[in-house]
Parts: structure tokens; C-alpha cells; sequence
């Protein structure tokens, strides 16, 4: 075989595949944004003394996990706009699915962090005269979230990669671009390769950031 | 006869009411506790170890429930039970600041972000006006190069210091301290110490656990023994410390003082 490797032509058409990047970040940024909050505010919800309280929460984390992300992408594409009669733009879509799925992985991450909070921080809060809200918002999140800031970002890379499977919903982001382009150039190795190395470029800084945030815990804890 | 003669005295500041507290079924910690505290007093509080010393400040503080008894406060009804509910008025907490034996500054934000969260968020003092005070008490016990400086930045005793500015912060009319020297370094203790002497000097009212005798015999008004849940004895530091009526008070004092050197 005597392939004649072309990817000049691939980068001729790099403004494709820049768009598609950009829309893959906003939506990775956007869902890991919201997923912070919904992960503790889940992860809150799991360690409720409630059991009412605490079994929606359950049920709606295992249900995310034993699923494959592609069935709850689906689902959530077809399901969602029929079972509540919204319209929402397919990035919208793209952004609220992520931000669930990633959710509840930083919840299980957030449920030890909020557990590690020392209690004598927290009845220091009490004879502060802070409210149960203040003591969650002042004390308990900005402990738990130094914890569990390593933990997050490799869920956020996660996110960012498995926002690549919202181009089988037809969200215009990387992937989706890249499919394009490789049907437009009949140039699927060049193409592909040039996606693979865009999604390896922009994750492997933050992973090289999780093990240098790591190593400094684990330097700081000798 | 014995009322008229409770009515000539003004409303004690603190008063304790046969409190019982137990953390589980059948294994009471505080069994019956009766205090009266008048606002000029220091109580140090002594007795060996599980003897409800900390349970003791902990519901002083408005930190746990209560099995039965109550508690008030300036005169103001401040822990009660109906039933199996104990009713604790937050505001009354207010009055109390506590620090504890353990750190507790807010690791995430630094000496004066600790110093202004509550006075900021409980009591509506713009951000501007706190920070002012935090630097002025901050400059009173020589904190003050430490303003900007993070927990993880500060000495033990400097952390337990900040801690108890940070409660000074509220303006309370009874401080509660609870062992909080004896997570520090020998050479740290002091300086704690003579924060805690300071607020003695200005007649703060405070109630004190500690198994530093030297100490409790500088600054205590009055001294407590408290063991399996009571107050053994009562009485001035000379009495309770130098000649206590118990033997359990007397082997305690006695064992102590020969530890503490
Ligand atoms: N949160 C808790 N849950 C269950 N039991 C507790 C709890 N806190 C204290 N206890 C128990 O209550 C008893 C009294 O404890 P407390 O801490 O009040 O004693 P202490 O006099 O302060 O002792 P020390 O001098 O060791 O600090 C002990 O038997 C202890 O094990
Ligand atoms: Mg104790």
C-alpha cells in the first residue's frame, strides 16, 4: 500500500475544525461550570439524614452511572424536548446533558470531600452565629471544594472528551467537525489524526496540572 | 425565705438548670448540672479526662442537644426542652463566643477574611467597617503583620490566637475556652495564655477548661471540679485547687500539679 499522506489539506480547512473546538470548549467549560455546583448540591442531597431526601438523590446517580454516556445522550436529545414541550438549541441540549452526567461524577467526589470536613470547623460556624445556608455556603463548600479541585478536573477532561459523543446528536462541536471535514477532503486518517491530537493537546495540560496538584498534597501531608 | 433572698441578687449572667445530656441512649455524660455564673467571674473548669468538660461548654455554646434542664442567659430564656426537643435561641448563642481546642480558622481565607465572615454575613457590617476593627484587635494582640497571611502560613499559638480575636470580633459577653492550649508546642502556650490573661484584665467573663494548674490558678475567679458529670466541687481557686474537700479532687489536683512540674 502506498498511501500519499496529505494533511495540507486538512489544515486548509483548519477554520472547520476551529469552530468545532471552540463550540467543544464552551460546552466542556459551561457544563463543568454548572456541574460544580450540581455536584455538591447532589453530593449535599446524598449525605442528607433524610432518607426522602436521599434516595431520589441515589437513584438519579446510579442512573447515570450503570448507563452508557451515548443512552443517556440520546435519551436525553429525544426524550427531553417531548416529555416537557421545550425547544432548546442542540448546544443547550449538549450543555444540560454534559452537566448531568458530570454532575453526578463530582458528586461522588464532593459526598467524601463534605464528609472530610473537620466538624469542629463547622461548630466554629455555629457559635459564629452563621446559618445552616452560611455554614454550607462560607465554610463547608469552599473546604470541600480544595479537596476535591484535583478530582474535578479529571472529571472536567472527561467531560471535554465525552463531549465528543454529542456530534452523534448533530451538535456541530469537534468531532462532528472533523467527521465533516474527513467526508468533505476524503481524508479520514489525516482528519481523525489532527481531531485525536486537538483533544490530546488541550487535556493533557490539565492532567499534567491534576498530578503537579497532586504531588504537592501529597508533599504538603509529609 | 429562700426566694427573697435568690431576688435580692441581679440576674446571674449564665444559669444552668439540672441540665442532662447524653450522646447515647443510656450513657449520660452531664448528669445534672446546676451553675449559676455572675457576670464578673472566671470559671475555670478541671477534672479528668471524659469527665463532660468539653460536653460541658459545647452546650454552654449551644452546639448540642440536651436531654433535660435548661439554660438562660442575661436574664433571657436561651436552652430549653419540650419533650425530646431541645429549643436553642440563636440570637441569645450570639452573646457566646468559643474557641476550641483544635484549629478552626477557615483555611481558605486568610486572617482577616476569618476575622470579618461572621460580623460581615451575620450581622450586616459592611466589609469596610470590619476589616477596621480586625486591624485595630489584630494590632491589640500583636497580630497585626499577620493580616494578610493564611492559616496554613501562621504558628499554632498564632492560629489560636487569631481564633480567639476572631471570636472577639462578636462583641461577646461570655467567652468559652476550651483546651486551647493543649494542642500547641510548650514554647506556643504562653502566648496564648497572655491573650486570654488580657481579656481577663478587661473583665470579659469567661469560662475556661484547662489542665494548666499554673493557669487556672492565675485567672480563675472561681474554680470548678467536674467528673463523671457533675460539679464535685465549687469554690475560689485557693480552696478548690490548694485544699479541695473531695479525695477525688484532691488525688486530681494532686496529680496534675505533680505532671504539670
Ligand atoms: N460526639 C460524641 N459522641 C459520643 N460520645 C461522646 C462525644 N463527645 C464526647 N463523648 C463522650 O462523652 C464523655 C465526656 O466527654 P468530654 O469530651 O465532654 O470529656 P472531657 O471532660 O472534655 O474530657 P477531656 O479532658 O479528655 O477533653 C466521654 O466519655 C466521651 O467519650
Ligand atoms: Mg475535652
Amino acid at each position: 500500500m502506498n498511501y500519499v499522506y496529505d494533511f495540507a489539506s486538512v489544515f486548509r480547512n483548519a477554520d472547520t475544525l476551529i469552530d468545532g473546538l471552540s463550540l467543544s470548549l464552551e460546552i466542556a467549560a459551561a457544563a463543568n461550570l454548572i456541574a460544580v455546583f450540581g455536584g455538591f448540591v447532589i453530593a449535599l442531597l446524598l449525605l442528607s439524614p433524610s432518607r426522602l431526601i436521599r434516595l431520589p438523590a441515589t437513584l438519579f446517580v446510579e442512573f447515570f452511572r450503570c448507563t452508557p454516556f451515548l443512552v443517556q445522550i440520546f435519551w436525553f436529545f429525544y426524550c427531553v424536548p417531548m416529555l416537557l414541550d421545550v425547544y432548546l438549541s442542540s448546544r443547550a441540549l449538549g450543555i444540560l446533558a454534559l452537566s448531568l452526567i458530570l454532575s453526578t461524577f463530582n458528586a461522588e467526589a464532593f459526598r467524601g470531600a463534605v464528609q472530610a470536613v473537620p466538624r469542629d470547623q463547622i461548630d466554629a460556624g455555629i457559635a459564629l452565629g452563621l446559618s445552616p445556608f452560611q455554614r454550607v455556603a462560607h465554610i463547608i463548600f469552599p473546604t470541600a471544594l480544595r479537596l476535591v479541585i484535583p478530582v474535578l478536573l479529571t472529571n472536567g477532561i472527561l467531560a471535554f472528551q465525552t463531549s465528543s459523543l454529542l456530534s452523534l446528536v448533530a451538535v456541530e462541536e469537534l468531532m462532528f467537525s472533523g467527521k465533516m471535514l474527513s467526508a468533505k477532503i476524503y481524508r479520514p486518517i489525516e482528519t481523525f489524526t489532527v481531531v485525536a491530537l486537538i483533544y490530546l493537546v488541550v487535556s493533557l495540560p490539565v492532567s499534567q496540572w491534576v498530578g503537579w496538584l497532586e504531588r504537592r498534597r501529597v508533599r504538603a501531608e509529609r | 425565705m429562700s426566694n427573697s433572698f435568690k431576688s435580692a441578687r441581679p440576674d446571674p449572667l449564665l444559669r444552668i438548670d439540672a441540665v442532662y445530656k447524653s450522646y447515647a441512649k443510656g450513657a449520660p455524660v452531664l448528669r445534672g448540672i446546676d451553675l449559676e455564673m455572675a457576670a464578673g467571674e472566671r470559671v475555670v473548669v478541671i477534672g479528668p479526662s471524659g469527665g463532660g468538660k468539653s460536653t460541658l461548654l459545647r452546650v454552654v455554646m449551644g452546639l448540642e442537644q440536651i436531654d433535660d434542664g435548661a439554660i438562660t442567659f442575661a436574664g433571657a430564656s436561651y436552652v430549653t426542652v419540650t419533650g425530646r426537643r431541645t429549643r436553642i435561641d440563636a440570637r441569645v448563642r450570639r452573646s457566646i463566643g468559643m474557641v476550641f481546642q483544635n484549629y478552626t480558622l477557615f483555611l481558605h481565607l486568610n486572617v482577616v477574611g476569618n476575622l470579618i465572615l461572621a460580623p460581615c454575613k451575620v450581622n450586616g457590617e459592611s466589609r469596610k467597617t470590619a476589616t477596621a476593627r480586625a486591624l485595630t484587635l489584630l494590632d491589640r494582640f500583636g497580630l497585626a503583620e499577620k493580616a494578610d497571611a493564611y492559616p496554613s502560613q501562621l504558628s499554632g499559638g498564632q492560629k489560636q490566637r487569631v481564633a480567639i480575636v476572631r471570636a472577639l470580633m462578636l462583641d461577646p459577653a461570655l467567652m468559652l475556652f476550651d483546651e486551647v492550649t493543649s494542642a500547641l508546642d510548650p514554647e506556643l502556650v504562653a502566648e496564648v495564655e497572655q491573650v486570654i490573661l488580657q481579656l481577663a484584665g478587661q473583665n470579659l467573663p469567661m469560662i475556661i477548661v484547662t489542665h494548666d494548674m499554673w493557669f487556672a490558678r492565675r485567672i480563675a475567679s472561681r474554680v470548678l471540679f467536674c467528673a463523671e458529670g457533675r460539679i464535685i466541687e465549687d469554690g475560689p481557686p485557693e480552696q478548690v485547687l490548694g485544699s479541695p474537700r473531695t479525695e477525688r479532687a484532691r488525688d486530681f489536683v494532686h496529680r496534675v500539679f505533680h505532671i504539670g512540674g
